[in-house]
């Protein structure tokens, strides 16, 4: 803690002293990103390999807010400025389309051989692009999984579950089964949040249903997005999730499932290495696999400020930070997934294969700040499904006019 | 009355701070009324007059409908609440013989930390419960966390009217035969009254406006029950980024609460008019 407090102030310490003199020596990078998971940071390791590599370059890497609204809050303020505060930026792969349309980005499409983007998955590709061209390069990866209690499933002889219907049913019989009253079926995130809006997705696509159709239009399907809500609320007044999902959380459900209270969990990858912990209630007892439908694709890109004074080395770093052996010391350190197949372990790779991206649109944002109080109306019982998504309807119709996304 | 020349000087002398609070005020205030007239949306270069849309569009949205039934609850029952509690916090310290610059102290604790370590520290109180996520829970657990926070804020206030009553009148009343009730009803409260108005009404306007323990604890969920005006405003200006809406609904916001003091200023001349 000291020690990085220590660092910090160097850091402003040289950011000041290089604003103060005339023309620096070298030449200065700066990347901005959010701060690295646990203890053991990566980037300090890699930029100084970087530096190394290109001698008279010094990058400085300074950390964003911590959440994502306010460093969503951060860009839109910095880039809409058209400053060149900084030059590499990560960005998540939702933010990606609003910020190619808004210009913020530099067009990476003939810098990066169009090869070399087949080493990717092609989901997390698709979100770096917009009108067919390319804005940033994919760093690292997020898919939802689910978690299931491997013992509880092989006592009652069950296989992990191919649909929703089908892990509602196995929820019932293990939790019926159980000794502990206490146990609970499936915990997912149904806080009013964007992980609400992630976890609704994922049960329409399970469905076949769209939220964004092809065209660009928003709830075609609307007795289709209705009947998956339904769904979702009738797991909460059945008993088999537990009615502590309407306020959860990543963290609270992580926490529920890692207590052994849940035998079956939506959440990202991170949880794996928590619930494999000496320390874990729930060692050696749990299983992995794809959602059904498939599971959101999570994750950050790298893309160059627009308004950078330095493209080609800010490229270079893009490069550099995506390549195979940083993509690796990050997985390495810090348990971030590598966005390539062939860096993954092998057990994951079809399970990230069919990761599903978000709605791509520069009009994400205000799609999902729209949706989140529908669905978690719908999903609380507050409003029926069908009238919560035409109120929504309603709305975005007002918010886009006559600007659909594309 | 002064001479002409008098006035004329103190016009001239006051012209320049009336221009300063013009210009903060004034000029931000007209920009967001103008700005509340356009659909604007800067990230993708969208800007044109829409005239009052934005209104007609806020009047029949149900979430806005939905976002002032929740200020309104939130600032009753927390004010309410505030004002009661605030008192009798205030009484009691009053009567202390010992121990009194203690209790001042403790009353004070919760008002001075930051309102978003509060916020966390509720977070935390709350979660085993899973209150902030039930529609009906939320908002009663947002109240009483504010109310854990302000109502020092009210005590104080009512603490240092109390301890400049002359104790005189205190004795009088007692000469005269008035209970402890008694005395409370037709000498303290009334004694109380314009201070609290004061107090209540500082806290009113805060409450209108209140933000960051939605923000951070519910992000005004579950159902949008915890949904309130500014949160309403915020996510427009800031996360689906359309301003002119955004100003919209901040102009009503702005609107409601000089309604809001008008209306106490006015309570508060008939307090003092009658004391």
């Amino acid at each position: 803690m000291v020690a990085r407090l220590v660092g910090l102030a160097l850091v402003v310490l040289l950011v000041a002293g290089c604003g103060g003199g005339g023309a620096p020596p070298g030449v200065e990078l700066v990347f901005r990103h959010s701060r690295m998971p646990g203890q053991d940071d990566p980037l300090p390791r890699l930029l100084r390999g970087f530096e190394r590599e290109h001698p008279g370059v010094r990058v400085t890497h300074e950390p964003l807010p911590w959440t994502a609204d306010v460093q969503h809050q951060f860009y839109v303020i910095n880039l809409e400025g058209r400053a060149a505060g900084f030059d590499v930026l990560m960005v998540d792969v939702i933010w990606t389309a609003e910020f190619a349309r808004a210009g913020w980005l530099l067009d990476l499409t003939d810098r990066w051989p169009a090869a070399e983007r087949g080493e990717h998955f092609e989901a997390t590709v698709a979100t770096a692009m917009l009108d067919g061209r390319v804005w940033a390069v994919p760093w690292v990866m997020n898919v939802g999984l689910l978690y299931y209690r491997s013992d509880l499933l092989d006592a009652s002889g069950f296989a992990p579950p191919r649909s929703y219907e089908e892990l509602a049913h196995q929820a019932r019989v293990v939790m019926e089964r159980a000794a502990d009253r206490r146990l609970g079926g499936f915990v997912w995130q149904g806080r009013q949040y964007e992980g609400l809006v992630v976890n609704v997705l994922e049960e329409l696509w399970a469905r076949g249903v769209e939220l964004v159709a092809t065209n660009g239009r928003v709830l075609v399907d609307l007795d289709g997005a209705a009947a998956a809500l339904g769904f979702r609320r009738r797991l909460l007044t059945d008993g088999i999730s537990p009615s502590l999902v309407t306020g959860a959380d990543e963290e609270q459900t992580r926490r529920e499932f890692g207590a052994g209270r849940a035998v079956f969990l939506r959440n990202w990858p991170y949880a794996r290495r928590l619930f494999e912990r000496p320390t874990s209630a729930v060692r050696g007892r749990v299983g992995v696999t794809a959602l059904p439908g498939g599971g959101a694709l999570g994750g950050a890109h790298l893309a160059i400020n627009r308004a950078t004074h330095h493209p080609e080395l800010a490229w270079q770093l893009v490069r550099f930070l995506t390549s195979d052996r940083a993509q690796l010391a990050i997985a390495e350190a810090v348990g971030l997934h590598p966005t390539k197949p062939k860096l993954l372990e092998p057990a994951l790779r079809s399970i990230f294969a069919a990761a599903r991206p978000r709605p791509i649109t520069p009009w994400y944002q205000t799609l999902s700040a729209t949706m989140q109080p529908a669905f978690s109306a719908a999903i609380t019982g507050v409003t029926p499904p069908r009238d919560a998504l035409a109120t929504a309807r309603l709305q975005l119709e007002y918010f886009l006019a006559d600007r659909w996304p594309q | 009355m002064r001479a002409p020349a008098e006035r004329r000087l103190a016009a001239v002398l006051l012209a320049p701070a009336l221009a300063v609070l013009a210009s903060v005020t004034l000029y931000p205030l007209a920009q967001a009324l103008v700005l509340s007239l356009e659909r604007r949306v800067p990230v993708f270069g969208i800007d044109e007059f829409v005239g009052l849309r934005h209104y007609a569009f806020l009047l029949r949205d149900p979430a806005f409908a939905n976002a002032l039934r929740v200020t309104a609850v939130f600032t009753v029952a927390s004010v309410a609440l505030e004002v009661v509690l605030g008192v009798a916090a205030a009484l009691a310290l009053a009567t202390m013989r010992r121990w009194r610059a203690v209790g001042v102290g403790l009353l004070l604790l919760p008002w001075c930390v930051p309102g978003v370590v509060t916020a966390r520290i509720f977070e935390w109180l709350y979660e085993p419960t899973g209150w902030l996520g039930i529609p009906g829970r939320a908002l009663p657990a947002l109240i009483v966390a504010d109310v854990w926070r302000t109502t020092p804020f009210l005590a104080l206030f009512a603490y240092a009217r109390l301890i400049s009553i002359p104790p005189a009148i205190g004795e009088a009343a007692a000469v005269d035969g008035a209970g402890r009730l008694a005395t409370l009803r037709a000498i303290t409260l009334p004694l109380l009254a314009p201070v609290l108005l004061t107090a209540a009404l500082f806290r009113t306007l805060d409450a209108l406006r209140a933000f960051d323990l939605m923000y951070v604890l519910t992000g005004g969920g579950p159902a949008a029950t915890t949904e309130t005006l500014t949160l309403y405003a915020y996510r427009h200006l800031f996360q689906t980024l359309q301003l002119g809406l955004g100003a919209a609904a901040a102009v009503l916001v702005l609107v409601i609460v000089a309604l809001v003091a008008w209306a106490h200023v006015h309570a508060l001349d008939a307090t003092e008019a009658r004391t």
